[in-house]
């Protein structure tokens, strides 16, 4: 082994440069910006071998780069820790360039000659900040994609230059299969490439000058020793954090159909809240980016500011603790009003279900199109955001719906055993058609309907509770399909059931075809009654006789239950008809 | 006598050297250039004329918010009928009318109001009454209105993109 280092020594020696570059003396004094500069390239160090592990992973386009981001998560063997150092790596890094600038400010390491050491710390700041918002959006997830539409079109405010700068940056008119390749190009070669100057820059000036004033020389061996416990400290400290969380936050793939409730990444969240005090579109860009220029440009000229005979606690110390304040006071006032904001939460909470759902979906497969593609199609997610868009302004299931502005029956539960003896015995019950125009047309069973005085003669539809049960237990199994779970009533009360409905309900109602006397046409066909081609019937339209007839689309009949099959496609009545059945049953689908 | 032919040399070493860096560089900047920037320069973009529902399944003072399907192209990627995007459309007699989900302030889907009659954004609070025009929030100008028109019962939209933030409507490509 020595042999071989003697060998390549004799070629390039090597060690002679090695040891000449660890006895070189630097200059020490500055114990804390050592440490933090330590960590700096520790967690750079990181970031750059996971960066390039997820490379191996990851894909970027639309249609695969959610694909291959939940694959690294949650398929492949220890995926979720390269990507969870990756990302607690950035946070950290975020956070460690902060306290390198605000150490700096306070150790004066600006003053001459470390300008433009001092320069290029404050250029890692916004190369870390670059990195973080370019790397958001490669997941292609509905908080990194719409993070950077907004952004986008803030860039897009910029004077002269806004609109073209942002289609620079977008790869066109709109975010898409460009603007991902590159954001891509700048995240893992472009701002890398940069880091690495500005570090290896910054390094030269201070081995010359030291961090700060008056720093004395000490050998080099201890100090990378002291670096190396150092960095080995941050990178366990990345594990833990990567291990408490679980890996990184993945959201449901973008789509920019969705209602989502944009909010940027946490840095920039003092950003977010700034821009509210601001209005108008020239203001506005003001806040965002001006607010920040001042800022930065105020803490770059410092070594001009900081001159003798002016009180560092004004020129110094203040600002630093003004702008530290004040990107608290906004980033919690930011914090604290989505915290009471019940519609934010619910949007949030939305989109996390359908983030939970896509994750379950992609494990079986994500197709060709893309992640989007499969959350769309999906007919639990397609369902449930069908019914949200055009039935729960009438009809209440589940969370969907308001039953304050209900006009129709309440979902739950429909077509089983116990909502329809609930149904048959009090129809006008606010939960059934007691709140729409179907009230007072159907008659309860067993109870005297109140425009008949107690000596007027009444009898009821239904006697005793063994025959109403019957009904009941009928009419739900008339919703029954192939693979349902079979029921504990036995066939001589089904078939009692089925007697007293063809007997006694067809006066109004259709019993496979025949019934409805008066031609009333309000009163629906009861076979099948709740299964998924009724359903499917009666969503697509009310006036087949399949469920009701001509009359329930009568205009008179205020807020009757429209057709939808001039909205939506067969494919999307099928698809919620199936989802209101199976969820007013307590199922999903599959 | 011995100083001129040295930093003669060295100059004309100088001359060729930054004309040679200067040229070679630039030989590379000049496609380099191009081929970034082309993708991202569009001009203003015309709208597309989209068939969207019947004009019979729209309710006098009630807006309804439909997809809008056609065909997408992506760079490379081509979408046959998919949904570009949504607008909503206000019926009023045999007229409709119809605004941009797409909040004119920063690009969020602008949403119906859970509070009141008209329309709200969730990302930074903007709202608009049901005729659309802007009320509160940092919205810079009312809903983007698209052109519409009822072709053989069903309701066509102009679909077009807006540049946001600005006070004044400026189409995209």
């Amino acid at each position: 082994m020595s042999k071989l280092g003697a060998w390549i020594d004799e070629r390039t020696e090597w060690r002679t440069r090695a040891r000449a570059w660890i006895d070189q003396p630097v200059i020490g004094g500055a114990p804390w910006a050592s440490a933090i500069c330590a960590s700096v390239v520790a967690c750079f160090g990181v970031l750059a071998l996971t960066g390039v592990l997820l490379m191996i992973a990851y894909a970027p386009s639309p249609q695969t780069a959610w694909a291959s981001v939940f694959y690294v998560e949650h398929v492949l063997s220890r995926g979720w820790i390269i990507r969870g150092l990756h990302f607690w790596a950035a946070q950290s890094l975020l956070v460690l360039a902060a306290l390198h600038i605000a150490h700096g400010a306070l150790a004066a390491s600006y003053r001459k000659p470390r300008e433009i050491a001092w320069w290029l710390t404050l250029a890692v700041l916004g190369l870390v900040v670059a990195e973080g918002i370019t790397g958001g959006l490669l997941p292609w997830d509905q908080r990194g994609w719409w993070a950077r539409v907004v952004e986008g079109n803030i860039v897009g405010l910029a004077p002269v230059i806004g609109g073209w700068l942002q289609a620079m940056l977008e790869g066109g008119p709109e975010l898409g299969a460009l603007g991902l390749t590159r954001m891509y190009a700048l995240h893992v070669v472009v701002l890398p490439l940069i880091f690495v100057v500005v570090l290896l820059a910054r390094r030269s000036i201070t081995q010359r000058h030291g961090w700060v004033q008056g720093g004395t020389e000490v050998p080099h061996g201890p100090a990378l020793a002291r670096s190396t416990i150092v960095a080995v400290v941050v990178v366990f400290a990345l594990f833990a954090l990567t291990g408490w969380a679980h890996g990184a936050p993945l959201e449901g793939p973008a789509d920019p159909l969705s209602d989502y409730p944009a909010r940027p990444e946490w840095f920039l969240m003092p950003l977010y809240q700034l821009r509210k005090l601001f209005h108008g579109p020239s203001a506005e860009f003001m806040g965002t980016s001006l607010v920040p220029a001042i800022a930065a440009a105020y803490f770059a000229l410092l070594p001009w500011v900081d001159r003798k005979g002016r009180p560092r606690s004004v020129v110094v110390y203040l600002p630093l603790v003004a702008v530290a304040a004040g990107t608290a006071a906004l980033a919690g006032a930011a914090w604290n009003k989505d915290a009471h904001d019940k519609l934010y939460a619910r949007a949030r909470a939305d989109a996390d279900r359908v983030g939970a759902a896509a994750v379950q979906l992609a494990m079986q497969g994500v197709p060709p199109a893309g992640a989007l593609e499969m959350v769309r199609n999906d007919p639990e997610l397609r369902g449930r955001s069908l019914f949200a868009a055009h039935c729960a302004s009438c009809h209440v299931l589940g969370d969907l719906g308001d039953p304050k502005k209900a006009t129709a029956s309440k979902l739950d539960k429909w077509g089983t055993t116990e909502w329809i003896l609930a149904m048959i015995h009090d129809p006008d019950a606010p939960e059934f058609f007691g709140l729409g125009p179907y009230k007072g047309k159907m008659p309860s069973v067993d109870q005297r309907p109140k425009d008949k005085g107690a000596d007027e003669p009444w009898t009821p539809m239904i006697k005793s509770d063994a025959e109403k049960a019957a009904v009941a237990a009928f009419l739900a199994s008339q919703g029954d399909e192939p693979g349902d779970p079979p029921r504990a009533t036995d066939a001589a009360t089904l078939a009692q059931g089925e007697k007293i409905v063809s007997d006694r309900c067809t006066t109004c109602h259709l019993y496979k075809g025949d019934g409805d006397l008066e031609g009333s046409g309000i009163a629906p066909e009861l076979a099948h009654y709740g299964s998924i081609a009724w359903t499917r019937s009666q969503v697509a339209s009310p006036a087949t006789d399949q469920t009701y007839r001509d009359q329930a689309l009568d205009p008179a009949m205020k807020k009757h239950m429209p057709r939808f099959d001039k909205d939506l496609s067969p494919g999307d009545v099928d698809v919620v008809a199936r989802w209101t059945r199976a969820h007013g049953r307590g199922q999903t689908l599959p | 006598m011995s100083e001129g032919p040295k930093t003669d040399r060295r100059g004309a070493l100088k001359v060729i050297a930054i004309t040679g860096g200067v040229v070679g560089a630039g030989a590379l900047a000049v496609p380099a250039a191009h081929f970034v920037v082309a993708p991202a320069a569009g001009g203003a973009g015309e709208g597309r004329w989209i068939k969207t529902v019947a004009l019979d399944s729209l309710k006098e003072g009630e807006p309804k918010r439909v997809p809008l399907v056609a065909d997408r192209r992506d760079a490379w990627t081509l979408e046959k009928q998919v949904e570009l995007g949504a607008v909503w459309l206000l019926r009023e007699g045999d007229a409709v009318k119809a605004w941009s989900v797409v909040c004119p302030h920063l690009g969020c889907a602008v949403d119906r109001s859970a509070t009141g009659p008209g329309f709200y954004c969730p990302c930074h609070d903007s709202s608009f009454d049901p005729a659309g025009r802007r009320v509160s929030g940092p919205s810079p100008r009312d809903l983007d209105a698209l052109a519409t028109r009822v072709e053989d019962g069903v309701v066509a939209v102009e679909f077009q993109r807006f540049r946001q933030g600005t006070p004044d409507k400026t189409p995209m490509g």
